[in-house]
């Protein structure tokens, strides 16, 4: 028993738990403008660009992913230096059984994804949000805040969150910019 | 303190960096992700040019040479190998493949007597195989991977750091960082740990991996378990690869974590360790 001590700071049971039980997890990274920084960091200007969609480019949208969260077609910018196009920036949503994320993608300007930036994360596990006291930590806090380590935001370790809806996301984006951005 | 994440690795890469100007704090995070990404882009198990792939199809027939960080990766793991008794093994790939934890590659192919024993590591950062074998990186990579960025933020004068892969996380600097687990039955819900300075802390569980991710060397079978089991160690490599032994030992494995610096965390229904796991054995 006494070698087990050594080596293993705790074995407990759930329901006996003595130390705190943390609610839902949520942390927001960067803004709008910083993820516009973050992606395109030459840009001297973004400009929206205003899209629509026909009835035809929005089933063709949806035949190619299952993202289900409406097309962000208010958040759509292109990225100049000057005269020169880089490419476009999209703010989009995406959602999983577990996970809600903001993020923003970079597409450059021959249809490649350039990067991804995740703007705001939040998980939900069905009925066990209680989101009130673990977002107290995030209150007033933007990325850029600087912050008391030891009033920060708890980094969390467990098993792996797949990316996978973001991926999904993604190719929606890309389909997205063939219809609709190629060229403009 | 600047915190961005990027969905790399399969999963979300969170990095925290302070520094003296915001300006180092922004190229110093750009610098830790591109080498997250290096990592993904050498060690990934389906990326067509990655070394992981490259030795998987040739280096049954002849020495193929690696990236040094490659070679550095499956150093460490031969160690924990060794050190193991064989029970972390990276030659498991066929057998990942066949359950579907990993994505089929075509044209891989795996002499069903080939182990750990089999991956010959020669000078010039060469590697051989003495039987066909499928190698996967997946349950060290991962780790190394946070290695390399709190290595890159710390020489791009970073004060203080976390990253964190999906759970895989390692801080730097003179501060305490604030530390939770993920409940492995309640995967909402967390619980504190006495705070982590200049130290890594890997967790495995199975709670999103629904026909279990980790599987046993000797019987080739995935070890499902409600638990979740924590490993602190001074590198997230090691840490990564030791949740691994702890998860299939029946025993904790008490002088190897010894021996590595390392401590060990089970969440989990008690007794965990000994009956649940041996009957999983049993089963398996």
């Amino acid at each position: 028993m006494r070698d087990i001590d050594r080596a293993l700071l705790l074995l407990v049971a759930p329901p006996a738990l003595v130390l705190t039980a943390l609610p839902a997890r949520s942390v927001e990274y960067l803004s709008t403008e910083q993820a516009q920084r973050a992606l395109f960091a030459d840009a001297s200007r973004f400009e929206p660009v205003p899209i629509t969609l026909s009835e035809a480019d929005r089933a063709a949208l949806a035949k190619v992913s299952g993202t289900r969260t409406p097309l962000p077609l208010d958040r759509i910018w292109r990225a100049m230096r000057d005269d020169q196009l880089l490419g476009h920036l999209i703010v989009d949503e995406v959602y999983g059984k577990h996970e809600f994320i903001t993020y923003a993608a970079a597409i450059d300007a021959n249809g490649a994804v350039l990067g991804i930036e995740i703007m705001d994360y939040r998980e939900t596990h069905g009925g066990q949000v209680r989101e009130a006291g673990w977002r107290e930590q995030f209150r007033g806090k933007r990325s850029g805040d600087a912050l008391e380590l030891d009033e920060d935001i708890v980094n969390i370790s467990g098993a792996t969150m797949s990316c996978k809806h973001v991926t999904e996301g993604v190719r929606r984006l890309l389909a997205l910019y063939d219809i609709a951005l190629k060229g403009r | 303190m600047l915190r961005r994440a990027r969905p790399l690795l399969g999963t979300f890469v969170e990095v925290a960096v302070s520094a003296k100007t915001r300006e180092m704090e922004w190229q110093a995070a750009i610098a830790a992700f591109e080498a997250v990404a290096q990592v993904h882009r050498l060690m990934s198990f389906h990326e067509p040019d990655s070394d992981v792939t490259r030795i998987n199809r040739c280096a049954h027939t002849r020495p193929v040479e690696v990236d040094a960080r490659t070679y550095a990766v499956l150093g460490r793991a031969r160690l924990l190998s060794r050190e193991s008794s064989g029970v972390f093994d990276c030659s498991v790939g066929d057998r990942l493949m066949a359950l579907g934890v990993l994505p089929r590659v075509a044209g891989l192919r795996a002499d069903r007597a080939a182990t750990w024993r089999d991956v010959t590591l020669l000078p010039g950062n060469q590697v051989r195989f003495r039987r066909r074998l499928t190698l996967d990186l997946g349950g060290i990579a991962k780790g190394f991977a946070v290695d390399q960025a709190i290595e890159t933020l710390a020489q791009r004068g970073a004060t203080a750091a976390c990253v964190n892969a999906g759970g895989d996380l390692r801080v730097f600097g003179d501060c305490d960082w604030p530390i939770a687990l993920r409940r492995p039955d309640a995967p909402g819900e967390f619980v504190s740990l006495p705070p982590l300075r200049n130290r890594a802390l890997a967790t495995t569980a199975d709670t999103f991996a629904p026909h279990g991710a980790i599987v046993h060397p000797a019987s080739g079978q995935p070890l499902r378990s409600p638990r979740s089991v924590s490993v602190l160690a001074p590198t997230c490599m090691d840490a990564d690869a030791l949740t691994k032994v702890v998860w299939l030992e029946e025993h904790l494995p008490v002088s190897l974590l010894e021996k590595m610096d390392a401590h060990a965390i089970v969440l989990g229904p008690a007794p965990a360790l000994s009956e649940s796991a041996a009957a999983h054995c049993a089963a398996g």
